[in-house]
């Protein structure tokens, strides 16, 4: 069957547990239905659909599901992931300091040349704010990675979070193709020639 | 389901004629013609909420439906959004990815080309 999208983004949500990484995960978070059964054994991820630039990407997003409680989020984890959200919470400070030990993680464990962005979630809940905005900027901008405050409960920010961080990953894709063709390297990166690591896809999540 | 649904439903080449949603939030879940109508005897768990399981007025019948109408594709990535559970023996239960309503379909992990969405678990538009 013919492909209907030109590119494919493995995403992960990575930060402490409680900042609301899974609720970045829909966009009706007060909305979420969850039957006793799929809570009982939990969602592992989800393909959404976006386009840019006239482009159809498939995004394949993973949450950590907890794993973060106990550090176990390792080599794994991050196989095969071209985008990271670095999730905090602005009413948790801990969860913003801890963000620095997210980005230690990441360059342990990721691709050296994965996208990242940070997001200072729960910006609805202003009279609680313990993190400043300047604080998650100045934060971003002394890791020169992108930084939004989001609310998933608000549905402020969280859809121009995921189109900015494709965004990235398609022009770093684009960057790398021209680096490619100058050295005489082919077409562009498209995901059929990728089709070989699907196998495999599932067995990461065997942690 | 009665024939004169199914081909409201099942185009001449056997698609989906009409886009697959989600039926409580409308949520996209295949593009019009992106799957196969296929026929096979599923089991999949009880769409109920939380609230109403579990109470003495609950029914029984193992909590589910043996669903036999479905849409069927290939390769994961022909959804337009959906999500995925965790493992439940060799099985991998499809919901909805914005409301995250399931189980409206079914994956083995042992056929990595077959992800089923029940007919009877989602709505036609």
């Amino acid at each position: 069957m013919a492909k209907t999208y030109d590119y494919l983004f493995k995403l992960l949500l990575i930060g402490d547990s409680g900042v609301g990484k899974t609720c970045l995960l829909f966009r009706f978070s007060e909305d979420a239905f969850n039957t006793t059964f799929i809570s009982t054994i939990g969602i592992d991820f989800k393909i959404r659909t976006i386009e840019l630039d006239g482009k159809k990407i498939k995004l394949q997003i993973w949450d950590t599901a907890g794993q973060e409680r106990f550090r176990t989020i390792t080599t794994a984890y991050y196989r095969g992931a071209m985008g990271i959200m670095l999730v905090y919470d602005i009413t948790n400070e801990k969860s913003f300091e801890n963000i620095k030990n997210w980005i230690r993680n990441i360059e342990e464990h990721a691709s050296s040349d994965v996208e990242r962005m940070i997001l200072g979630n729960k910006c609805d809940m202003n009279e609680k704010r313990q993190v400043s905005k300047e604080r998650g900027e100045k934060l971003a901008i002394d890791y020169g990675i992108k930084f939004l405050e989001t609310s998933a409960k608000s549905s402020i920010n969280v859809e121009e979070a995921f189109f900015t961080l494709a965004r990235d990953i398609m022009a770093r894709l684009n960057r790398k193709m021209n680096d490619s063709n100058v050295s005489g390297g082919g077409g562009p990166v498209k995901i059929t020639e990728n089709r070989s690591k699907k196998s495999s896809f599932f067995r990461c999540t065997l942690l | 389901m009665e024939a004169s649904d199914r081909s409201a439903l099942v185009s001449e080449d056997g698609k989906n004629s009409k886009s697959v949603q989600c039926g409580r939030c409308g949520s996209t879940v295949l593009s019009a013609g992106a799957a196969q109508f296929a026929e096979r005897q599923l089991f999949l768990p009880s769409m109920q909420k939380k609230t109403s399981l579990g109470g003495a007025g609950h029914k029984g019948d193992g909590d589910g439906d043996l669903l036999t109408d479905h849409w069927l594709v290939e390769d994961m990535y022909t959804f337009e959004n959906v999500g995925f559970t965790k493992d439940v023996g060799n099985i991998k239960y499809l919901i909805c990815a914005d409301c995250e309503i399931g189980p409206i379909g079914w994956h083995c992990l042992e056929d990595k080309k077959s992800f089923y969405v029940a007919l009877d678990r989602v709505k036609h538009v």
